[in-house]
């Protein structure tokens, strides 16, 4: 090919490159992102809570009572025996059923096939969910925030609503940050 | 009106239906070339147009359900409970639509092994056989995003199983499960819905284009009696609401036919990812490639030992999870029991089955001599006069059929009527086909005198 050949091609090609590069924003189109937690909503405050305390809440919160009363947007936030924090998804990672805290044998326990979570870390020790194997017989957990006026706030999600964690091992105690 | 104005009439018909198809030369549609056969011919060579005129069916009959049912978390199970028990006719509708579906599935994997085994992918035919493998795996996504759409336990559990699979894919799994998902159950059944009412049937519409062979037989007896096919079947099995999803209460469910055979590996304890997609793709993967591999000049599947071998063990294998997804342990106590399948005993038999049916088949297709063709046994030819008294009772076992289905209809059974009109629509079948029997039979006289 002649180079003054190639050279016109090659004009050609980036200004094909160029007008179609936009559109690589598309992918944006199909996530909700405000549901994968960049919202930062209040939660409760630490003066609602006692050890063994716990408040069911949906993040993130529309106002839509429809897009509210998902499952997948409901959490629980738990105050542990020694005081932690811990905010878990609902949804249980086995077939989606919604496990209820309770507070007499401090577990989470789902009505459907009597899958068991631990409060402290929220994974699976009885039940189908325990059969399976990690991360995926563990709750997802609420990234959460306590400010100087004891105010609790949720401001995202690790792990896969429905599913279960993600790779990494991380504490319990690293989600919970105060400011 | 006289005879001179019937014949006048009938030239304007002719001239405005010659005009018509001068024109239609200019468009694709001459492509095709459709052939009515005027005898008897085996479906099993055109069960492609079969399975694509029962998507056209299920095509007319969604459309028909989207006027009443809706994309809502909340609603869905309702809308369809609408349509199965206030909305008139819409029983029917439903069980036309949801029969047509298993049909579909049916129709298809039928047509791949015929395909398969009289080596058809042969010919210059490889890209018919790998859109032919893709539709038929479309086909399944389509009838799984349909059974979804009702929201009740089972689609739950689908919906739940699928995400499940998605998610746990290496690398692409936490990209692609959201798109699905969206923000929720609230977000996902509206994709659903756009999937499968959309998305899915247009893929598999253009796909089709490049998948129809130019050649197609349209085949009317045969074509009533898979319609009546659909109508029997609905009558005997009607599709069913289940149980509303609730997120409190556990029920052992299991899926559709077509999926129990996935199932039953994720029940046997296989890990997930390969129990429901690596092993499923493998499966496909084995079809798309087969053109590839297999590359003897040979077509008849007597002359092929291996490969026909490797359909029959494919068959065994299919058959035995599929029974197996079905079944549920009742004598256990809790749901999970119930489900499980013990390991050794499911990969102990599903692999001495498949590997015995495959010895078996090499073995036998590898020893034995090419007999002698049987002779072609001499075609039924009927009077003109023992036609015309079958075609006369045959109308009056369709209008009886017919007569059933309205009075079972009228008081309210609706799964006789549909019964009765499965069995009025294959005779009607039967009858055309001693029609044109006796139409051909009275040409080829004419002609040898």
């Amino acid at each position: 090919m002649p180079p003054r050949r190639l050279l016109l091609r090659g004009v050609l090609t980036a200004a094909l490159v160029a007008v179609v590069s936009p559109f690589v924003h598309v992918i944006d189109f199909f996530y909700r992102r405000e549901a994968e937690g960049v919202k930062r909503q209040k939660i409760a405050n630490m003066r609602d809570l006692t050890p063994g305390g716990f408040i069911y809440f949906s993040y993130p919160q529309t106002g839509d009572p429809k897009i509210d009363n998902d499952p997948f947007r409901q959490f629980v936030l738990i105050m542990t025996e020694d005081g932690q924090l811990r905010v878990y998804s609902r949804v249980c990672v086995h077939l989606w059923c919604l496990p209820s805290y309770i507070q007499t044998r401090r577990q989470l326990i789902c009505p459907c096939h009597g899958s068991i979570y631990r409060e402290e870390d929220g994974v699976a020790i009885e039940g189908p969910a325990a059969y399976q194997s990690y991360p995926t017989n563990a709750l997802p957990m609420g990234k959460i925030e306590v400010d100087g006026n004891g105010d609790i706030w949720m401001v995202g999600v690790d792990g896969r609503i429905g599913y279960g964690r993600e790779w990494h091992n991380i504490k319990p105690d690293e989600l919970v940050r105060r400011v | 009106m006289s005879s001179n104005n019937i014949k006048n009439v009938k030239e304007l018909v002719n001239s405005l239906w010659k005009w018509t198809v001068d024109r239609l030369e200019r468009t694709t549609i001459v492509v095709f070339k459709f052939t009515v056969p005027k005898q008897y011919v085996s479906p099993f060579g055109y069960l492609g147009t079969l399975t694509a005129i029962v998507f056209a069916i299920l095509g007319v009959s969604g459309a028909f359900l989207m006027f009443y049912y809706r994309p809502d978390v909340e609603l869905a199970f309702l809308s369809v409970q609408e349509i199965q028990e206030k909305v008139p006719f819409g029983y029917i509708m439903r069980n036309i639509h949801y029969h047509a579906s298993n049909l579909m599935v049916l129709l298809a994997v039928l047509h791949l092994y015929y395909q398969y085994f009289s080596g058809r992918y042969k010919i210059k035919n490889e890209v018919l056989w790998v859109t032919g493998v893709i539709l038929g795996v479309l086909t399944v996504l389509e009838a799984y995003t349909g059974y979804n759409l009702i929201m009740n336990q089972r689609a739950l559990l689908a919906v739940n199983i699928g995400m499940g699979l998605t998610y746990s894919a290496p690398l692409l799994g936490p990209t692609i499960a959201p798109i699905f998902l969206g923000g929720g159950l609230f977000d996902l059944i509206i994709r659903f819905y756009a999937l499968h009412v959309f998305i899915l049937p247009l893929i598999m519409l253009l796909l089709a284009v490049v998948h129809f062979p130019r050649a197609l037989v349209i085949d009317f007896p045969i074509i009533s009696a898979v319609v009546g096919v659909i109508f029997i079947s609905a009558g005997l099995f009607p599709a069913e609401l289940g149980i509303r999803f609730d997120l409190t209460r556990g029920v052992v469910e299991v899926p559709e036919w077509y999926l129990t055979a996935i199932y039953a590996f994720l029940r046997a304890g296989t890990e997930r990812f390969t129990a429901g997609a690596l092993l499923p793709l493998l499966f496909v993967i084995l079809f798309l490639i087969v053109p590839f591999v297999d590359r003897s000049k040979k077509l008849s599947w007597r002359d092929r030992p291996f490969f026909t071998a490797l359909g029959v063990a494919s068959i065994a294998l299919v058959a035995i999870t599929t029974v197996w997804g079905f079944y549920v342990d009742f004598s256990k106590e809790t749901a999970f029991d119930q489900l499980y399948i013990e390991p050794t005993l499911f990969y102990g038999l599903i692999g001495g089955v498949t590997l015995s049916s495959f010895y078996v088949t090499y073995f036998y297709l590898s020893r034995q001599k090419r007999g002698q063709r049987p002779p072609p046994t001499r075609p039924i030819v009927l009077s003109s006069r023992a036609s015309a008294v079958l075609m006369t009772t045959l109308l009056i076992l369709v209008a009886g059929a017919v007569a059933g289905t309205f009075y079972t209809y009228s008081i309210n059974l609706p799964n006789h009527s549909m019964f009765y009109l499965g069995v009025a629509f294959i005779l009607f079948g039967l009858l055309l086909h001693i029609y044109r029997h006796t139409i051909s039979v009275e040409e080829r006289q004419k002609g040898a005198k």
